[in-house]
């Protein structure tokens, strides 16, 4: 059609003008132009700011004025900050929690609700609903449950069991809310995961049953090495997630008891909007960047140059 | 670079650090006229509790009422989201028409920013301004930027049910009422204390009054004071007097806890007052038990009202302060309605406050109350000072530990905002 139409109107007959136009929709860059706009206007612009704020003087005389270059004076102030290693602490906690139960629970979960009964149907289709909930809702219900006085409490008393101080005591609470945080992340492991798993070739999988291979020797010799390019993504985007651990945080218990449950993006937004540094908290959230792009990038390199060779 | 381009600079990398906090974006506000031809006055707080609301919906009627034409637009925006809010709109040179803010603690940076406008012209012209205590008008050397129609302080609630039941008088000392409340724990009926240990302010809020009574404050804390009473608040950890939940509870959680009666005593602000009625029991209060030479000693608090610098009808916005807020029939409208009490003076003697015996504790609190430091840093002290009296409930630091970090981090902060207190 393009060939024909082109051919009739005869190129002799445009003006320059035409020309470029026609030209520049013809390039790929051209189509591709409105996405780097927005993606330049909504991403890069403001993370370039991000990066100036994490460099400048910013406090609340200064957030509208001239920011007054600093060099790596917040980046220091953070990292002498003794709030600023327990909130490392805290993340990589945080982090590795969501981890292990998103991989683990998420892939024995995946493999049970694989079987594609109403009822494992039932199953998936609640978890998209818990998985919809909103951080501040599902954070806020698990604040209730886990009060003193709360359901979970209530019903150790109704078993004769003492009750258990979830979210106040320095030892339990950063594992409270990572539970809770990876309980809202679990829908979405075991749905990419129970993806994976229906693309498995079946005749590779019936095969080896007939060879006499179970549950876990199917899992360790031909499923999870198959589904390994899907968990390395699941992976990275559990990291990803872990790295944004407010929500939770903030509903539950405010980064306590004392400073306990502050994660490197609470930490974050209470200096920025508590305290008011706004320098230093764009240090710290330039800090949570770099370690995210450490973890994140290298692997996927590797898994990138894996898949070539 | 322009200040409009210094807006837009400001307000990307202002909404970037919200987005990856996770905070939402700010509402839009100020003034606009509706399609009915009415003329709307945007009003952000950070309200929650029915008394408050009911309040607020009062005097809005009555403002409406005696001003044709004129609709209020009353915002909620959460109590953790309403400063970082205006100081985005800031940014963008948006805001609301007017405020109501926590002064006490986000004042400096406010008034810094420039999100409030300068009401020094209003402030002058005011006939009424001297039934105003100064305590009441927050100024910096640039001017006038918030001012208070009611002031908040804290006292002490008690169960009467409960302590009739034990044959317990109100406590008005720390040692009468550690006396109490071991005889309450004993019985194990009832839990002795509701009190907010939060690791914000508000913790710091209520935990403060134990150093005040004993003339110790932000600007001038010492390791033996904090320490002290760092003891005394872990006795009443390890004593079951407060549950370990406390570290985490802010003063509405410590209400409910209250309210629910299974309480027989609670710290806590007179904002509450207009809830009494409600309750299953009967409900007393009294000043907070001291522990010093100082006596009975809090921080005032309460919210003040500004008007955005970037409304686009300042004078209606102080015609509503003044109508809404500051006269003495509003004044006597909150009163009534949440038990906050007005900053008038000619409304000391007034018979509504009188006769109200639940809100006298709260008055007589009004005459002993401590300074604020004047530092453009006292959020941070305060937040420290809730981390640190949140990390003693809760069991995560040693009492001397917590003194020792916190009386380093105030001393810190008191010298980043430039010295003084």
């Amino acid at each position: 059609m393009l060939t024909t139409a082109t051919a009739s109107s005869g190129s002799g007959s445009r003006s320059p003008v035409r020309l470029a136009v026609t030209r520049f929709t013809q390039q790929p860059w051209g189509y591709l132009l409105p996405a780097v706009i927005i993606l330049g206007a909504l991403a890069v612009f403001p993370l370039i700011q991000l990066a100036r704020m994490s460099l400048s003087e910013v406090g609340p005389r200064t957030i509208v004025g001239p920011w007054e270059f600093i060099g790596w004076s917040n980046f220091r102030k953070a990292f002498g900050d003794r709030i600023f290693w327990q909130s490392v602490r805290a993340t990589g906690t945080f982090t590795l929690v969501l981890l292990v139960v998103d991989l683990v629970v998420g892939y024995l979960g995946a493999a049970v609700l694989s079987s594609g009964t109403w009822s494992t149907n039932l199953a998936l289709r609640i978890m998209v609903f818990v998985w919809a909930l909103p951080p501040i809702v599902s954070g806020s219900v698990w604040r209730f449950l886990l009060a003193g006085n709360g359901a979970i409490n209530s019903l150790l008393g109704l078993v004769g069991m003492e009750s258990v101080d979830w979210l106040s005591s320095p030892d339990r609470a950063l594992l409270s809310v990572s539970l809770v945080a990876a309980w809202a992340s679990l829908p979405f492991s075991i749905l990419v995961i129970h993806g994976g798993l229906l693309s498995l070739p079946t005749d590779v999988i019936e095969a080896a049953r007939i060879d006499g291979a179970g549950f876990w020797g199917l899992s360790r010799h031909i499923v999870l090495p198959i589904l390994r390019p899907t968990l390395a993504v699941l992976t990275v985007l559990i990291i990803l997630y872990a790295f944004r651990s407010f929500d939770f945080v903030y509903v539950m218990t405010e980064g306590g008891p004392g400073t306990v449950t502050t994660t490197l993006p609470y930490f974050a937004y209470n200096t920025a909007f508590k305290t008011y540094q706004f320098g230093v908290a764009s240090a710290l959230a330039m800090v949570s960047m770099l370690v995210v792009i450490v973890l994140a990038v290298p692997y996927m390199l590797g898994l990138r140059k894996e898949h070539a060779g | 670079m322009t200040r409009h381009e210094r807006r837009v600079v400001g307000a990307a990398a202002a909404g970037l650090l919200m987005a990856a906090a996770g905070v939402g974006a700010a509402s839009a506000g100020g003034s606009h006229v509706d399609g009915e031809g009415a003329e709307t006055l945007t009003v952000w707080t950070y309200y929650v509790t029915g008394g408050q609301i009911d309040a607020l919906d009062a005097q809005n009627e009555m403002f409406e009422q005696t001003h044709p034409g004129v609709k209020i637009d009353h915002v909620q925006i959460p109590f953790d989201q309403l400063a970082p809010r205006l100081l985005a709109g800031a940014a963008t040179g948006d805001g609301p028409d007017v405020v109501l803010d926590n002064v006490v603690v986000d004042f400096p940076a406010l008034a810094a920013s420039g999100a409030l406008l300068d009401l020094t012209p209003y402030w002058d012209a005011y006939p009424d301004a001297e039934q105003f205590p100064d305590s009441a008008v927050w100024r910096t050397d640039d001017g006038i930027f918030n001012v208070m129609s009611y002031t908040n302080l804290l006292a002490m609630y008690y169960n009467a049910d409960v302590l009739d039941e034990y044959g317990i008088a109100p406590p008005t000392t720390i040692e009468e009422l550690e006396s109490a409340m071991a005889i309450v724990a004993e019985a194990g009926d009832y839990t002795p204390l509701s009190m907010s240990g939060v690791a914000t302010p508000e913790g710091a809020w209520m935990f403060m009054p134990l150093l005040l009574s004993q003339g110790v404050g932000y600007c001038n804390l010492d390791e033996p004071s904090v320490e002290g009473a760092f003891t005394t608040l872990q006795g009443w950890a390890d004593n079951d007097y407060i549950p370990t939940e406390t570290a985490t509870w802010d003063q509405a959680d410590a209400w409910l806890a209250f309210a629910s009666g299974d309480y027989a005593f609670g710290f806590n602000g007179n904002w509450n007052l207009g809830e009494l009625a409600g309750l299953d029991f009967t409900a007393g209060t009294v000043q907070l038990p001291s522990n010093g030479s100082e006596g009975s000693v809090v921080f005032p608090g309460g919210e003040a009202i500004g008007i955005g610098s970037f409304s686009d009808n300042q004078d209606l916005a102080w015609e509503y302060i003044q109508s809404g807020w500051m006269s003495q029939e509003a004044s006597l409208i909150n009163f009534n309605t949440t038990g906050q009490i007005p900053t008038r003076a000619d409304l000391a003697d007034a018979p509504d406050l009188q006769a109200n015996e639940l809100v006298q504790p709260f008055v007589a609190a009004a005459g002993s109350t401590a300074n604020w430091p004047a530092s453009p840093n006292t959020a941070a002290m305060q937040n420290a000072m809730g981390q640190a009296g949140s990390a003693v409930i809760s069991g995560a630091l040693s009492p001397a530990d917590a003194a020792s970090q916190v009386v380093s981090d105030v001393t810190s902060e008191i010298a980043d905002g430039g010295g003084s207190c």
